[in-house]
């Protein structure tokens, strides 16, 4: 099992490699070029200040050497294994660069370099943004789930029932709902002044939070929500927008792998033993139908990630989706590969942990 | 396997005969497509899903005929007869028109599915090619071009002077690109009976955008999931066939392309190729094109997929191998031999693809990264929420109404389609 994981850890390296040069070379050959909006000569900024910055930004970034010299540098900056500062390197001298700097190649920590727009560390910007990603994720995954699950469960034991049909039909509906469509309305509606103002329009937390206690608590001013409620209250919306669409897809699913089980000779023989209908559904049929699930859940993660990136900007969530929109923008090229870089690698570590989960979960699976 | 060899025990293929020597009646032979097709008519979704996708062909063929403000037909003061609709149509909308009328011609035909397709869209895209750019060839311009300067209020004006003597006006008698400037402010009204669905944030008539909006839906959706599925059947059908290091490859290529998120890919190429943009030094590309040729580009994986996995399975075949004996070329075997037989699922696939490039399509001019100067319904959709936090549910309803709608169909045209072609299911 071992020797498994470690060879998959190996092959994301070209995968990874692959990603990053798409993206790469896409804005290195876009008009304008990487960095396009920083370099613009903008109102306020006389020509020859913009000459001085673009020559700033050419020295900085290399941004006037070849693109694949250019590209070369950033994999090697990023790359755990690889040329960098004696000092900083625990490896193999080897010799001295343009400014007389002792280089080594050998293990080294990975540097995304710096912002363009903000600049601050690419390392800095997505360690704020990420946690405010994978919250949104984690809330949004076991919500799909457990409603998905229910709702196949209970339509596979009524498969041709009304239940059965009403649920087929409400969720392909939800899952055709554009969420561009559902988080404007739900904003219109449920966050306006105009209409109803349940909760907030944008956002993570209120002005104040920081100065909340963590939890609920009746304080000289009266009652104060506390930092979690508030919180929670700030997420209701967009993890409303995020979990209705991955309903479909799970719930169908699980209704086929349902109705597959309570067809096998197993539930035959627990029927025929006398068993009731509950404890052959929950207990024989339920277990064995889960295996679907957990395959999608990787394919489920990645398409989280990449929603939680329309999300994040019509709810302004500080999350790694808005930093990359931004970035994007901007033709912030260190963000704009990091974002690329981080996400790539979260959906594949997610397909490796949903093939090592489905392992686990059915001994007759094996990658020996 | 000739019938004549084994006489007694296997009958001829053909009509069956009876004695009397005359052929029993026997339902003609159906393809394998029109069987599908009638599989998925028989479903009541998708039968619904049907009826609003022919809805929104007509208002997309029909647009400058339902939503104009040039009027159809009018009278000047002294008389003479002009048609400033005709004017100002483009060599698009002449296309579309040939399009449709040779789909209803075609209908009637006995043709094979895919040859009634072919001649639509040969027939668009001729009228199209000819009334354009080749007119402008021959004669120096395009036999239909707008004029540069497009005035929308001249009418209003000149009918309120008396200069116009009568006019029939289209149904809706706005442009969407007309900004109703002679009528002072008239941004964000609400629906009215002027304006029955209240008019967007530049002033213009909502309904008009809407309409002229479903063309631009219906052609990304078409227009990419088709160079998707050129991209995907081709890089899948080498991957299939051949194995070995072209599959290794391949299968990379997959991996790298779906480890990227395809909004995220979405936004970079789209972002970094704003506007009109020279791909060649002078050849300014028009949005709409660089629109489909960019969703398609991140689109094809799924269908290579399928693709690589039918043919693995279909080059085992004996057809296959006698094909190879016979001295098939490469591209006849994959194209001519396999591809009809593997294509089935790829195409069901396609129904959802249209349905994610429209949704594509949406998301991209929400974030202001599509059109730019015609309406189209994610743009629309970013006006409902003013920066200033005002909400005006007409502009939000319409547009998110009609890309949802557009998609269930889409989607429950697929679902049924999948079903159809499912042994398991359908029997």
């Amino acid at each position: 099992m071992l020797n498994y994981i470690v060879r998959r850890l190996l092959l994301l390296v070209p995968t990874l490699i692959g990603v990053t040069m798409v993206v790469f070379f896409v804005m290195a050959n876009s008009p304008g070029g990487v960095g396009g909006s920083a370099l613009s000569e903008e109102g306020d900024i006389s020509s020859e200040q913009a000459i001085i910055q673009r020559e700033y930004f050419n020295q900085r970034y290399g941004l006037d050497d070849p693109q694949i010299v250019q590209y070369g540098r950033w994999l090697n900056r990023v790359s755990p294994v690889g040329f960098g500062e004696a000092k900083k390197t625990a490896g193999v001298p080897v010799g001295e660069d343009r400014d007389g700097v002792p280089q080594a190649l050998g293990f080294k920590w990975p540097d995304l370099g710096e912002s363009f727009q903000h600049r601050r560390p690419v390392l800095d910007l997505y360690a704020q943004a990420l946690p405010i990603t994978l919250l949104l994720n984690l809330v949004t995954l076991p919500i799909s789930y457990v409603v998905a699950i229910l709702a196949g469960v209970y339509a596979a034991r009524h498969r041709g029932q009304a239940f059965d049909v009403a649920s087929g039909a409400t969720l392909l509906s939800l899952y055709s709902a554009p969420v561009i469509w559902v988080g404007v309305v739900l904003i219109g509606f449920l966050a306006s002044n105009q209409y109803l103002q349940w909760f907030p329009a944008s956002g993570l937390s209120s002005l104040r939070a920081d100065e909340y206690d963590f939890l609920p608590s009746i304080t000289a001013d009266g009652w104060q929500r506390g930092w979690l409620l508030d919180r929670a209250w700030h997420l209701v919306l967009p993890v409303v927008c995020m979990v209705y669409g991955s309903f479909a897809v799970l719930a169908k699913l699980m209704r086929a792998s349902v109705l597959e089980s309570l067809g096998s000779d197993y539930v035959r023989t627990a029927t025929a033993k006398g068993l009731s209908d509950g404890d052959v559904l929950w207990h024989h049929a339920f277990r064995n139908s889960l295996l679907p699930l957990i395959t999608v859940a990787a394919s489920i993660v990645p398409s989280l990630l990449a929603g939680s990136l329309v999300i994040e900007k019509i709810f302004s969530v500080p999350g790694m989706g808005l930093l990359t929109i931004d970035a994007i923008w901007a033709r912030d090229r260190e963000l704009v590969l990091a974002g690329a870089l981080i996400s790539g690698l979260l959906g594949l570590l997610s397909i490796l942990v949903a093939d090592l989960c489905y392992a686990f979960a059915d001994p007759r699976v094996s990658y020996e | 396997m000739s019938s004549a060899a084994t006489p007694a025990t296997t009958p001829p293929l053909g009509p069956r005969r009876v004695d009397d020597g005359r052929p029993t009646r026997r339902p003609r032979g159906r393809s394998f497509a029109s069987i599908v097709l009638g599989r998925t008519a028989a479903r009541t979704g998708a039968k619904l899903g049907l009826a609003w996708i022919v809805l929104l062909i007509l208002m997309a063929v029909f647009a400058p005929l339902i939503a104009n403000s040039h009027p159809l037909l009018m009278a000047s003061a002294d008389g003479t007869l002009s048609s400033p609709m005709l004017d100002h149509l483009t060599p698009a909308d002449a296309g579309l028109f040939a399009a449709f009328v040779a789909g209803l011609v075609v209908l009637f035909t006995p043709l094979t599915i895919s040859r009634r397709l072919l001649a639509v869209v040969g027939v668009g895209l001729g009228t199209l090619i000819i009334v354009g750019p080749g007119w402008q060839l021959i004669r120096g311009e395009p036999l239909l071009s707008r004029p540069a300067l497009v005035v929308h209020d001249q009418y209003r004006e000149s009918q309120a002077n008396g200069d116009i003597k009568w006019a029939i006006n289209a149904p809706i008698p706005y442009s969407p690109t007309d900004r109703l400037i002679d009528r002072g402010d008239t941004r964000q009204l609400e629906p009215s009976t002027t304006h029955l669905m209240g008019t967007e944030a530049n002033g213009g008539d909502m309904a008009s955008a809407m309409i002229h909006a479903a063309r631009i839906a219906l052609a990304v959706g078409l227009i990419a999931t088709s160079i998707s599925l050129v991209i995907g059947v081709t890089i899948g059908g080498l991957m299939g066939y051949f194995v070995g290091w072209v599959d290794l490859l391949g299968s990379r290529l997959l991996e790298i392309f779906s480890a990227i998120p395809v909004l995220y890919l979405l936004l970079t190429f789209a972002a970094f190729f704003p506007g009109d943009p020279e791909l060649f030094p002078g050849v300014a590309v028009p949005r709409i094109y660089v629109m489909m040729a960019i969703i398609g580009l991140t689109g094809w994986v799924g269908y290579a997929r399928f693709v690589r996995a039918e043919f693995l399975k279909l080059r085992k075949m004996d057809y296959v191998a006698s094909a190879k004996t016979a001295g098939a070329s490469v591209p006849a075997i994959l194209f001519r031999h396999m591809l009809p037989n593997g294509v089935a699922p790829v195409l069901v696939e396609a129904s959802f693809g249209i349905a994610s490039a429209i949704l594509a399509e949406a998301f991209l001019s929400f974030l202001g990264l599509g059109l730019l100067d015609q309406p189209s319904w994610g743009q629309l959709l970013s006006q409902a929420l003013s920066d200033t936090g005002r909400f005006y549910w007409w502009i939000a309803m319409y547009p998110g109404l009609a890309i949802f709608l557009t998609v269930l169909a889409l989607n429950l045209i697929g679902e049924a389609m999948r079903d159809a072609i499912d042994p398991k299911v359908a029997d």
